[in-house]
């Protein structure tokens, strides 16, 4: 086992974190298990190739757009779609997001076909050394990215005006709405952040590897590993599960080889899943 | 007219019965095309209940359903390339391997709730999908082929489907019209409730999972011997899982013949008329089931009952006391009851 390895697993473990974030959210806010989020992930990334393919922009530049054109879509979907599932019974608005998957996935594959796509940039296949460890510089720059936007969702969350209205409803949308705060409205934002979250992580995704229109499931299940892992309403935790499914990753491709790197890592989800339903990392309950 | 007490509680075996034997004659006399259609509705509907009485009468909401295909499909594959056993053996050995990874899994998976339980299914079975993929003992991720003479074909494969199809349809109507049924039907809808007044919440959850996960291996064993050749792709691939949830939401879960609506809408009506139009058929599958969800969150099944009662309009209120649990429609778990408050 080299550092090499574990520093790619480390800085890998940013970019599950940032996918993880979003699913997170939503599920600490609304009460939501997302099954779409790897195609709110994917679509970010089929949204930069636009600029990035044909136009011929930089991914770092097209990301905050597409993090914009995506949280503009995913507004709707939640305040006229989800919310007034969430009323209903248990599994209908899982069944919805399994629904709006299955349209994504649809609609990926209409507009763009099947052929695994790739997001060029200069700094998708260098690599660069930091004291004497070989690592891959797009991973850098997600990892990096990944730090400041939980950092970013943290402070939103506990410095802001809109982030106390977001953990008031998360905390008890019932008197919530007494206090006068609109609760479909922060479900909707919440919801509209989270796919900001997912574009982002989607770019960069798009830049570190090639994606097809059915590249959202593993992802989520990413996401859903990193949430399990972190347990739910801890931002920090997010992050310090990204890295440790990132090294647990790395570990097991440089143990058992490439094959087996699922099998690990999902195995590991479930039985942290069934040991600590809470997470591993959870500290207090705050969203 | 109104038939007697007993007969409104036995009729629905009956009509399973009856239905059962002539699908089974049926065998013996529908052509290569049609049985071939006719074994993979019946596996969809075999899935799609078994799904049914684990989630839409359990309360157990499960995204795993793959996961108990592949194990029922790959233990009755592997024992009939590597040992040389006759297929009736073969496919007994499914729902025993099913049941045993249920088994093993129960300990971690029913201590999971809600959503939790839906993702750790999820996760068992993309964890199983790529084990197979790794087991070189098991084909890896190429798969084993079958040796076609020892496989049952045509006819025989069809009436073993429809045998198959025919205990999973028991099995939701002993969970519809028994105790044991209410006594799920109390912990689905209140399960501190239920353990208050004194039901084993962890014992039937398991009674209804095991059965549920045999149900599913044996569907996995048929559709073994319908393919042939067996991958990691094809068998323990997620769209299993989708589908049950699907074709058992599209007709109505909690119900006896929801799903079979469910299997028929889905399968025949849609995958099977846009079979070249893949990405269509996707694009009114996600659409379908968000319509549903929205507009008949109980599915269509409910929805149809309820309009042709409200057409026949006649439902004197003398027949109500013992008409109640005879009926095909839902219990009513939730929605619909103005009981349910109103979040902002």
């Amino acid at each position: 086992m080299s550092l090499d390895v574990l520093a790619a697993g480390i800085l890998a473990g940013g970019l599950y974190a940032l996918i993880g974030l979003g699913i997170s959210l939503v599920f600490g806010v609304l009460g939501l298990m997302n099954l779409a989020h790897g195609e709110l992930v994917i679509g970010g990334a089929y949204l930069a190739s636009l600029l990035v393919v044909e136009a011929g922009w930089d991914p770092l530049a097209a990301l905050p757009l597409a993090m914009a054109t995506m949280a503009l879509i995913a507004y709707p979907l939640q305040r006229y779609l989800l919310t007034p599932l969430l009323r209903d019974s248990r599994s209908a608005p899982l069944v919805a997001t399994f629904g709006l998957a299955l349209l994504g996935q649809a609609l990926f594959q209409a507009a763009f076909g099947t052929h695994p796509k790739a997001l060029p940039a200069s700094y998708a296949d260098t690599g660069l050394s930091v004291l004497g460890v070989r690592v891959q510089t797009v991973y850098v720059i997600a990892f990096g990215l990944a730090v400041v936007l939980c950092a970013a969702t943290h402070l939103v969350l506990t410095r802001t005006r809109a982030g106390s209205a977001v953990r008031a409803a998360s905390a008890d949308p019932g008197t919530a709405a007494v206090l006068g705060i609109d609760v479909n409205r922060v479900y909707a934002m919440t919801f509209a952040g989270a796919a900001a979250l997912a574009a982002a992580g989607g770019v960069l995704t798009g830049v570190a590897q090639s994606f097809t229109p059915s590249s959202g499931l593993p992802l989520l299940l990413t996401g859903f590993a990193v949430m399990a892992l972190a347990g739910i309403g801890s931002v920090g935790g997010v992050l310090a599960a990204g890295v440790a499914l990132g090294v647990l990753q790395s570990v097991s491709v440089g143990l058992f080889g490439g094959g087996w790197r699922d099998v690990v890592v999902y195995l590991a989800f479930f039985l942290v899943l069934a040991i600590r339903p809470q997470g591993l990392f959870r500290k207090a309950h705050a969203a | 007219m109104t038939p007697t007490p007993t007969l409104r509680r036995w009729w629905p075996a009956l009509a399973l019965l009856l239905a059962t034997l002539v699908c089974f004659a049926l065998g013996g006399v529908l052509d290569h095309g049609a049985l071939d259609l006719g074994v993979t509705l019946l596996c969809y509907l075999a899935i799609a209940q078994a799904w049914n009485v684990l989630a839409g009468f359990g309360g157990l909401v499960s995204l795993g359903a793959a996961a108990f295909v592949a194990t029922g499909g790959y233990a009755a594959a592997l024992l009939l390339v590597h040992t040389g056993l006759s297929w009736p053996l073969a496919v007994v050995a499914a729902p025993v391997a099913a049941m045993l990874l249920a088994l093993l899994l129960s300990a971690a998976l029913l201590r999971l709730r809600g959503d939790y339980f839906a993702i750790g299914t999820l996760a068992i079975a993309i964890a199983l999908q790529a084990l197979i993929r790794n087991w070189d003992w098991a084909g890896g991720a190429s798969g084993v082929t079958l040796p076609v003479d020892s496989v049952p074909s045509g006819g025989n494969l069809f009436q073993l489907a429809v045998i198959v199809a025919a205990l999973a349809v028991a099995l939701t109507l002993h969970a519809r019209h028994s105790d044991f049924g209410l006594r799920l039907a109390a912990i689905r809808d209140n399960e501190p409730a239920a353990a208050g007044l004194g039901v084993a919440v962890r014992r039937h959850q398991l009674a209804v999972l095991l059965p549920s996960s045999a149900i599913t291996g044996l569907a996995g064993a048929v559709i073994a011997f319908q393919f042939v050749v067996i991958s990691p792709d094809g068998v323990a691939g997620v769209a299993w899982s989708l589908n049950a949830v699907l074709m058992a939401v599209v007709g109505g879960t909690g119900t006896v013949l929801g799903p079979l609506l469910g299997v028929t809408v889905v399968y025949y009506g849609l995958t099977r008329q846009l079979q070249n139009e893949q990405t269509l058929s996707l694009v009114i599958e996600g659409v379908l089931l968000i319509l549903i969800v929205r507009f008949a969150p109980q599915g269509v099944w409910p929805m149809l009952c309820r309009a042709a009662r409200r057409l026949l309009g006649r439902r004197s209120p003398s027949d109500r006391p013992t008409a109640d649990r005879g009926d095909e429609e839902e219990t009513a778990p939730s929605g619909t009851e103005p009981l349910a408050v109103d979040l902002a």
